[in-house]
């Protein structure tokens, strides 16, 4: 009677050695690098850096030094304004292009290649049109130029380098309306069209529709495509860096000026940066998170 | 009336609005490459003229090319070593990509075990800490090891971003499969190697090329941390743009070298629109 049952263990076992087996690879190199990138950032923003010769774990003093600094709090409320805004648009415009291109319109393949294609090019291509479109001498100061509104350049309305930042959520917006739209625009396919049909023949209207029926079935695909480009933007450098006012900076400009700077004490300072933005931008998307399962779980659905 | 109201609620075809939106959409994605083009044929385009004062055609003389294509395929712009790069960066890290995600997706769509939703959270947490975050604290063990500035250590980095993609992807393309097909050629004899390579990845091929170009097209528009890691020795062409434009100011030199860097990204959408599902990437994220 016993035999049977060891032999059936030894297989569960081995099916379970196989299946761990199988995950490893890919557990190994995120926890080593990505878990490993973390661990050590920490440890030397908290003064672990024998490299350098410094080692005084733990010292909370580069976070006290950081976070004391009022240019500090000035360039987080940048960097998440920046963030915030032009994923709030990029979402908007998202939705708005998701539900079009589910409907049927001559040229339709056609806008399936149009839209996806900032997705393919890399943000510096985005960064290069905007200075040629709404730098000083750009397009849209030509074209003002044009039709007789400024007579020289100076006066055109600076979009660019300015702390309103206009360039760079143009930019943002360019690049990421198109992976809000892709994602939507998967999950309405997925969906289908008959639980709206059912709620047209009950009598709702065109926007009932929308925020009662639509709205609710596309908010998983809404919560997960924000959630990546909010990340993004929160830790994107490329594009304040260029397109930015100069300071106060956003803060992955500063850790970067950090890490330039010849005195490499400033370093560890510089790591207190990047620790800082992670666990700012972790908290903000584990709150977003912990709100839409609260929502999920009041509406029933999870 | 009520027919006319259900008839507005259900429309199946655009609106006035969606027509004028799209027509926007359209503009606003691919309005800023007119001038761009005109910009990499200007000699010189002074303000405030809304086309090029001199075009490379009335300076022929001078210079056989374009001054901007002219620059583009000389050494000096390095063009076309960061393309080089760029593809080779990205086959590998793709390569490596699929081959350590494979496996991982076919146990995730396919077993429960313990912890299950924790390990698939930590599998995209990439996705959500910020890219400067890891690159920098990377730059310094790197710098430390010997890897900063080496293709090894770029083609390692780039895993963290693209790995969570590709298992997303692939675990999508394992659930579509089912196991029916699979059990049915054990029924009928086959053994674990003949049901991998005559049933299994036959059907599974369709969807590791999408997972691979998806990838592969992650990795050849990486930037930061590229450029952190690399360390100015290794030029890609994200990277060699960025050097270009970061004054602010686009010449015609720039403009060629942006319109080059748009080229994969064109080739790549071609092909991944034939290839990939837009259905693919309903997953949510997190549930």
């Amino acid at each position: 009677m016993t035999a049977p049952k060891t032999k059936e263990l030894a297989r569960h076992r081995r099916e379970r050695i196989w299946m761990w087996a199988q995950l490893v690879p890919v557990l190994v190199v995120l926890v080593v690098l990505f878990g490993g990138a973390l661990v050590l950032a920490v440890a030397q923003s908290l003064g672990f850096a024998p490299w350098f010769g410094v080692n005084t774990f733990p010292d909370f003093s580069y976070f006290a030094a950081l976070w004391g600094a009022w240019s500090f709090w000035r360039s987080l409320g940048l960097t998440l304004y920046y963030a915030i805004v032009s994923t709030g648009i990029a979402l908007v415009m998202g939705i708005i292009l998701a539900l079009a291109m589910v409907r049927l319109f001559p040229g339709k393949t056609l806008y399936k290649y149009l839209y996806k294609l900032p997705l393919m090019i890399p943000y510096t291509v985005g960064i290069a049109l905007a200075v040629i479109m709404l730098g000083n001498g750009g397009m849209l100061s030509r074209l003002m130029a044009f039709v007789g509104l400024i007579g020289d350049p100076s006066e055109f309305p600076q979009i660019l380098k300015t702390h309103y930042g206009w360039g760079i959520i143009t930019v943002y917006v360019w690049k990421q309306t198109p992976f809000v739209t892709l994602t939507l625009y998967a999950v309405l396919l997925g969906v289908g069209r008959e639980t709206e049909e059912a709620a047209a023949i009950l009598g709702a209207n065109k926007w009932q529709i929308f925020f009662q029926v639509t709205l609710p079935q596309i908010l998983p695909g809404i919560i997960s495509s924000t959630l990546i480009i909010f990340a993004f933007n929160i830790g994107a450098f490329e594009a304040p860096f260029i397109l930015g006012g100069g300071y106060p900076d956003t803060l992955p400009v500063i850790a970067w000026r950090y890490f330039n700077d010849a005195d490499y004490s400033l370093q560890l300072q510089g790591m207190a940066t990047v620790v800082s933005i992670a666990l700012i931008a972790g908290g903000i998307l584990y709150s977003y998170l912990a709100l839409y399962r609260r929502y999920e779980r009041r509406i029933g659905r999870s | 009336m009520a027919r006319g109201s259900f008839k507005t609620a259900l429309n199946s075809r655009l609106s006035t609005f969606q027509k004028i939106y799209l027509l926007l959409i359209a503009g606003f994605i691919l309005g800023p490459f007119i001038p761009l083009v005109i910009q990499s044929f200007a000699f010189r385009w002074a303000w405030p003229d809304m086309l090029p004062g001199t075009w490379w055609l009335e300076q022929r003389e001078n210079t056989l090319m374009p001054l901007a294509w002219d620059y583009v395929i000389s050494p000096y712009s390095r063009v076309w070593e960061a393309t080089l790069n760029t593809m080779f960066i990205g086959t590998v890290v793709t390569v490596i990509c699929l081959a350590i995600c494979l496996p991982a997706a076919r146990v995730l769509s396919r077993e429960t075990f313990p912890g299950k939703p924790a390990f698939e959270f930590f599998l995209s947490m990439p996705l959500i800490v910020p890219e400067a975050a890891i690159g920098i604290a990377l730059l310094m063990i790197f710098i430390h090891i010997g890897l900063a500035g080496t293709y090894t250590g770029i083609i390692i980095v780039h895993l963290i971003p693209t790995i969570p993609y590709m298992i997303r992807m692939l675990t999508a393309v394992y659930q579509g499969l089912g196991r029916d097909f699979e059990e049915q050629a054990m029924i009928l004899g086959a053994n674990r190697w003949q049901v991998m390579w005559q049933v299994t990845l036959p059907m599974l091929l369709p969807g590791v090329v999408a997972g691979a170009l998806f990838t592969f097209l992650v990795s050849t528009n990486i930037f930061l941390l590229t450029f952190f890691l690399g360390q100015g020795k290794i030029v890609t062409l994200p990277t060699l743009l960025f050097s270009k434009i970061s004054g602010g100011t686009l010449d015609a030199s720039a403009a060629g070298i942006t319109l080059v860097v748009t080229v994969p990204g064109i080739i790549l959408l071609l092909i991944t629109e034939r290839f990939i599902k837009e259905e693919a990437f309903g997953k949510g994220f997190g549930n």
